[in-house]
């Protein structure tokens, strides 16, 4: 009883400094936020700082902004291309080198780097890759006598240059978390079915995928939650352009806050933006049962 | 098989070769086409940033990303350590909290500590990064470390105490002790997120506290697209963190994803 409460006291101890922080670093920001989404808060006009006269004024201009409705429709369209490229991709990649051999365990690192980088090297990389001075890829198509467009200043292109360049630097995270899974793969299930005269196309279809589609679904989602906070990228690569043809609602948030000073409709766009992530972790948490003791 | 996976491995490779190479041309050989294999190697661009303004954006990076890292550690570590022990209520909240704020889009973030430094005379400051460099790092700590915790035996402990040892020393001798390889992980992984960072730094600095990230991104806009020094300058970025996340590779899923998946 002695050991029970002095235990109790001790972990309430460990926790609170960190609840204490994350409340002022995470929670009371947070608010802010919702409250600045209240107000019609543009930086150069003072007199609207705390402004609660018209408190969904913010949320209403959200309903009515065509450019705005047009950045979530790239945001799908990115978001989508992205997800199913480097799903595919990387559970390819996975399988091809899911088998015992000294050199392939030394690719599995090689294939790591794009995804470790740091995103603005990334974006540096591709910016070289899609400037026709200097680009490999622009002296190659010449050499052999294509006429290719700068790809990220041409309206048809645009787009998925950026598709390119994500897939290339997210890849390895599907097939990081595939290899993970396919290594708890049960042999006595794979020498089973080998028994039974399953060929190695059947042991992947019927077998090892089943196993793995769990896995599939939490790297999308992850994927899916970490296309919303694309930035260096399109900052980098194309900043929004041509037009808006790039522009997602993350990018478009960044610039009624940051290039327009709409800090009061940047808010609404981003409290709606966090109300997405939540409930994506959310649909998270209850694929994988984190945080659900057994024991 | 092996064949085609060691073709894929170049391609995959290629982009970040060509950048590393890059570094080591003068302007005339960048713009050069075919280019050639062997080139005359120069060091001129590295040299280049050492003279400029990088040199102390360089310095910025690593202050802000090892003090973020070390406050993380020492708030987080021992509340990891007993939410994975003390099967309270209200954990699956704190989870979702802490979840959220690692999966929350910069902006949200940003925009409000935006306001409030203005205030506070923090914006371009070092400290403010560190601040908001905490919203990720205290979360991807617990996170880490929880599992990992999980795994521990707690009769490690128990010995401890039934010896008469109190609860601070068996956290502080036995436990601590004992978790030298996730803390290791741990650290790297709150280095190369506060390392690697642009969103924040490229609008709570200005000239003060500006991180390397943000200066190289400046080579691009007022002095004329160098880019000799533009790839001298991303490849002393990407160094640390391709040396670190070698050391830490075993641990990148499970720091990815929050401990949602161990691998």
């Amino acid at each position: 009883m002695r050991i029970a409460r002095a235990q109790h006291r001790f972990f309430v101890l460990c926790v609170a400094p960190s609840l204490a922080v994350l409340a002022l670093i995470t929670l009371l920001p947070a608010l802010y936020l919702l409250a600045t989404s209240f107000t019609p808060l543009n930086l150069t006009r003072p007199e609207t700082l705390w402004d609660f006269s018209e408190p969904l004024v913010s949320y209403r201009q959200l309903l009515v902004d065509d450019r705005l409705a047009n950045s979530v429709w790239v945001q799908i369209k990115l978001s989508f291309w992205t997800v199913t490229l480097q799903l595919l991709i990387g559970l390819a990649v996975a399988l091809l080198l899911n088998v015992k051999s000294r050199l392939l365990e030394a690719l599995r690192t090689v294939f790591l780097i794009p995804m470790v980088l740091p995103p603005i090297v990334v974006a540096i990389i591709w910016k070289v890759i899609y400037t026709p001075d200097i680009s490999p890829m622009h002296g190659l198509f010449n050499a052999i006598g294509w006429n290719v467009p700068a790809l990220i200043t041409d309206p048809n292109w645009a787009l998925t240059a950026i598709v390119i360049a994500d897939t290339w630097e997210w890849f390895p995270f599907t097939m990081l978390m595939v290899l993970a899974a396919l290594q708890m793969l049960p042999q006595e299930l794979l020498d089973a079915a080998k028994v039974d005269g399953c060929s190695p196309w059947q042991l992947t279809w019927h077998v090892t995928l089943p196993f793995i589609q769990g896995v599939l679904l939490v790297a999308g989602l992850f994927r899916l939650i970490d296309s919303i906070k694309a930035f260096p990228l399109i900052y980098i690569l194309t900043e929004g352009g041509p037009g808006s043809l790039t522009e997602v609602t993350n990018y478009y948030s960044f610039l009624q806050a940051f290039n327009f000073s709409y800090l009061g409709f940047s808010s609404a766009i981003t409290v709606v933006l966090l109300c997405a992530t939540i409930a994506l972790s959310w649909v998270i948490i209850r694929a994988v049962g984190w945080g659900v003791r057994v024991d | 098989m092996q064949g085609l996976a060691i073709v894929l491995a170049l391609l995959a490779l290629a982009p970040f070769l060509w950048l590393l190479v890059m570094s080591f041309k003068t302007n005339a050989e960048i713009f050069r086409f075919p280019p050639r294999l062997f080139f005359p190697a120069t060091l001129e661009n590295y040299a280049a940033l050492w003279t400029s303004e990088f040199r102390t954006s360089f310095a910025n990076s690593l202050v802000v990303s090892v003090s973020s890292t070390i406050v993380s550690l020492v708030v987080g570590v021992p509340a990891a350590y007993a939410l994975s022990r003390w099967a309270g209520r209200g954990g699956g909240t704190i989870t979702l909290w802490i979840l959220a704020s690692r999966m929350a889009p910069p902006i949200a973030f940003t925009i409000p500590y935006f306001l409030a430094y203005r205030y506070l005379e923090l914006l371009d400051t070092l400290t403010g990064l560190v601040l908001i460099y905490l919203t990720t790092n205290l979360s991807l700590v617990i996170w880490m470390m929880r599992p990992f915790y999980d795994q521990l035996p707690r009769s490690l402990e128990e010995a401890a105490w039934i010896d008469g040892a109190t609860m601070w020393q068996g956290f502080t001798r036995i436990i601590l002790p004992l978790s030298g390889p996730g803390l290791a992980a741990t650290a790297i992984l709150c280095f190369l997120f506060a390392w690697n960072d642009f969103f924040f730094a490229l609008i709570l600095t200005r000239t003060e506290a500006m991180t390397a990230p943000v200066a190289v991104v400046n080579f691009m806009n007022y002095e004329g697209w160098e880019w000799g020094r533009i790839a001298a300058g991303g490849t002393m970025i990407m160094l640390p963190v391709l040396v670190f996340s070698f050391v830490v590779r075993r641990y990148l899923v499970s720091g990815l994803t929050g401990g949602a998946i161990k691998g």
